[in-house]
């Protein structure tokens, strides 16, 4: 029996490969979508991991979340430098830390933040050692960037360069499978002092909400600005507060880049007091009910915003869920479509093989081994085309997953589950059920059809 | 070892008044030689499909020894037809891509009744048909080889009568002899009863009785003296 359906696909082998390729692509379609959409999900919530809490200006919370987990450039609001002192001295908080985005280098992200933070979300050094004053960096593992690189970072992505403003790399993290593998951290007091905003000394101490970014006060200044779209680009907006006027602005900014001290050691346990304002706030709490606490005490203050970056995921996941199921969709039809084809030809290829059937019933074959034989031969090539399929599905979800981490930098975990194994039996089962149809055909076929044609 | 009994067997087509076959009646003894000849539609394929139980009769009995195989259900005439009958047809039916000796017993296998000993003796039986490469490709061989193996296919299971519809109609002259003469042999050393329908008068001259159908009833049925 093995032999004859081997044979008999092996005398149509073109019409057999195609027809598991068929399968195939169908059900690859329907494994990618699943995987990807998952490898999505997972990864962004490993990514988001270490962010129990943050805290923002009011605004979007998507916003806050997205540009804090995953540096996804974007104009923030700024939460004063009070609320990272209130936050450092609360006993319900185990650390917090600001984030300040803004600066680039070469594309990639310089963040302001500390070397607490560095710490608690890194696993460690890969090279080298933590910064330790403000003229140094450190590199994300995936930056390319090694001890000893010097870096001087633009004002936006295609900003203006911070003249006199020159990092040097002292180390290189180990990855953390997240968007910061791709990010150069700095001091956020140095990221102060660029900006002109630097606590305690400068002239825009005074000025506690004060934007990192006087440029970008409002349009009222855009004399000076000689390429308004890098105005568009810049990614920390002054919240209004600013009420500098436009010379004392400039003035700001010059003084400020001269004010850069690639030496001054870094005071972190000062408490910040007096420090500037930031966009994002990073916050570890104590315990899972401070968490609770914290959010809903930050939630009612008028001037800040505090969300769980797992809460604002799972609201995205949701609409991440109706795209997949649109998706999914698609595919099942995708998979109908082939089904009903392969029905066709199916049906046509039986009707071809009336004679050769009814010979084998006239010679005496059983009609279940005939119907046991055709529907043999359909499912092999069904089921065939489902395990090529879902190779071929996992295939291109890593695919698809590699090419996300190499320009994302977050790793996307492509992992089957055993629903995804029993939406496949399903599927088989379908494949059973359809080739009995014609099975079922050939079965019925009276055995004289066979003598003469 | 069978024989045949038809007693009032008649085959109607819808929309035809005059029957394809009506036979009243018709006997062939256990291990009889018959050859059956007629114009075409004479109604000599009915008659081969009502014998062989592929064909049911809208009325009468067939008989072989005495089991009616018209009133058989069809997996039963299947199951009976694969046990008694060895079929012989005008093309062949052989499978490409299976060897001689696995299309020898293909039929044996899909009805699970293949053993080692069957096996044996399929490789014997295409040893005396003349074949002896029994791992060759069908595909490959020449039309009187595929007959050949088609004989053998047709003796393995010990059959009680075998049928032979036109087996040397798709033959050249030489091949056509060589597989009367081997039918008519190998069925008279097995003893099973043999019907051929033929055009084929060298194959027919080979048959003690001839019958000849016309219109769908028998015009003749001469029997020569042994």
């Amino acid at each position: 029996m093995l032999r004859f359906i081997l044979a008999d696909l092996g005398r149509m082998k073109a019409g057999a490969l195609v027809i598991v390729a068929l399968v195939a692509l169908a059900a690859a379609l329907g494994v990618a979508v699943t995987l990807q959409e998952r490898a999505l999900r997972l990864g962004s919530a490993r990514a988001a991991d270490k962010f129990e809490l943050v805290i923002g200006a009011p605004g979007s919370e998507t916003q806050l979340v997205l540009s804090t987990v995953f540096l996804q450039p974007a104009a923030l609001p700024l939460v004063g430098g009070d609320v990272l002192a209130a936050l450092h001295d609360d006993p319900r908080v185990a650390w917090a830390a600001p984030v300040g985005f803004g600066d680039f280098h070469h594309g990639t992200p310089v963040i302001g933040t500390t070397a607490r933070l560095i710490s608690e979300t890194a696993p460690g050094m890969a090279q080298g050692r933590m910064f330790a004053t403000e003229g140094e960096a450190v590199a994300g593992a995936l930056t390319g960037l090694a001890p000893g690189d010097e870096i001087t970072p633009t004002h936006g992505e295609l900003g203006h360069d911070h003249e006199n403003v020159r990092y040097r790399i002292t180390g290189r993290l180990a990855p953390t499978n997240t968007p910061w593998d791709r990010a150069i951290m700095v001091p956020i007091q140095s990221v102060w002092r660029v900006h002109g905003m630097a606590a305690g000394h400068d002239h825009a101490e005074d000025e506690a909400h004060g934007s990192l970014d006087p440029d970008t006060e409002g349009p009222r200044q855009s004399a000076d600005h000689d390429n308004p779209e890098s105005a568009a680009q810049h990614l920390v907006e002054g919240d209004g507060h600013g009420d500098l006027d436009s010379a004392e602005q400039e003035h700001v900014e010059d003084e400020a880049h001269g004010s850069f001290h690639p030496d001054a050691p870094l005071p972190e346990e000062e408490g910040w007091h007096g420090a500037p304002g930031v966009p994002a706030i990073l916050v570890k709490p104590a315990t899972i009910a401070d968490a609770y606490k914290l959010r809903q005490d930050y939630r009612a203050q008028e001037d800040t915003m505090a969300v769980f970056p797992a809460e604002v995921l799972t609201g995205l996941y949701a609409t991440l869920g109706d795209a997949r199921q649109v998706l999914a969709a698609v595919a099942a039809a995708a998979q109908a479509l082939v089904a009903v084809a392969l029905l066709l030809v199916t049906l046509t290829h039986v009707g071809q093989r009336r004679r050769q059937i009814g010979a084998l019933r006239a010679l005496g074959a059983p009609r279940g081994a005939i119907f046991a034989m055709v529907w043999g031969e359909l499912f092999a090539l069904a089921a065939a085309g489902i395990a090529l399929g879902l190779g071929a599905g996992v295939l291109a979800a890593r695919l698809l997953s590699a090419a996300i981490a190499q320009r994302q930098g977050f790793e996307l975990p492509v992992t089957l589950t055993a629903g995804d194994l029993a939406g496949l039996a399903l599927l088989l089962a379908l494949a059973a059920l359809l080739s009995a149809l014609p099975a079922w055909l050939a079965y019925r076929q009276p055995a004289v059809a066979s003598l003469r044609g | 070892m069978l024989s045949l009994a038809l007693t009032g067997v008649e085959v109607g087509f819808p929309g035809l008044d005059t029957p394809a076959l009506s036979i009243p009646r018709l006997s062939v003894a256990a291990g009889g030689q018959l050859a059956i000849a007629g114009p075409s539609g004479s109604g000599k394929s009915t008659l081969v499909n009502v014998i062989t139980g592929l064909e049911r009769p809208g009325a009468g009995q067939v008989l072989w020894n005495g089991t009616d195989i018209a009133r058989l259900p069809e997996s039963a005439r299947d199951r009976w037809r694969g046990a008694n009958v060895g079929l012989v047809m005008q093309d062949f039916h052989l499978f490409p891509g299976l060897s001689a000796l696995e299309n020898t017993l293909l039929p044996a296998r899909l009805a699970r009744v293949a053993d080692r000993a069957l096996a044996a003796r399929a490789a014997g039986l295409l040893a005396e048909v003349g074949l002896h490469r029994p791992a060759q490709k069908v595909e490959t061989m020449s039309r009187g080889e595929m007959q050949r193996v088609a004989v053998a296919r047709a003796l393995l299971r010990r059959p009680g009568v075998i049928v032979a519809d036109e087996p040397t109609a798709s033959l050249d002259p030489a091949n056509g002899a060589a597989i009367g003469a081997l039918l008519v042999g190998l069925a008279r050393r097995s003893g099973a009863t043999l019907i051929v329908v033929s055009h084929d008068p060298a194959l027919i001259a080979l048959l003690p009785r001839r019958l000849t159908l016309a219109g769908g009833v028998v015009h003749e049925d001469v029997t020569e003296p042994a």
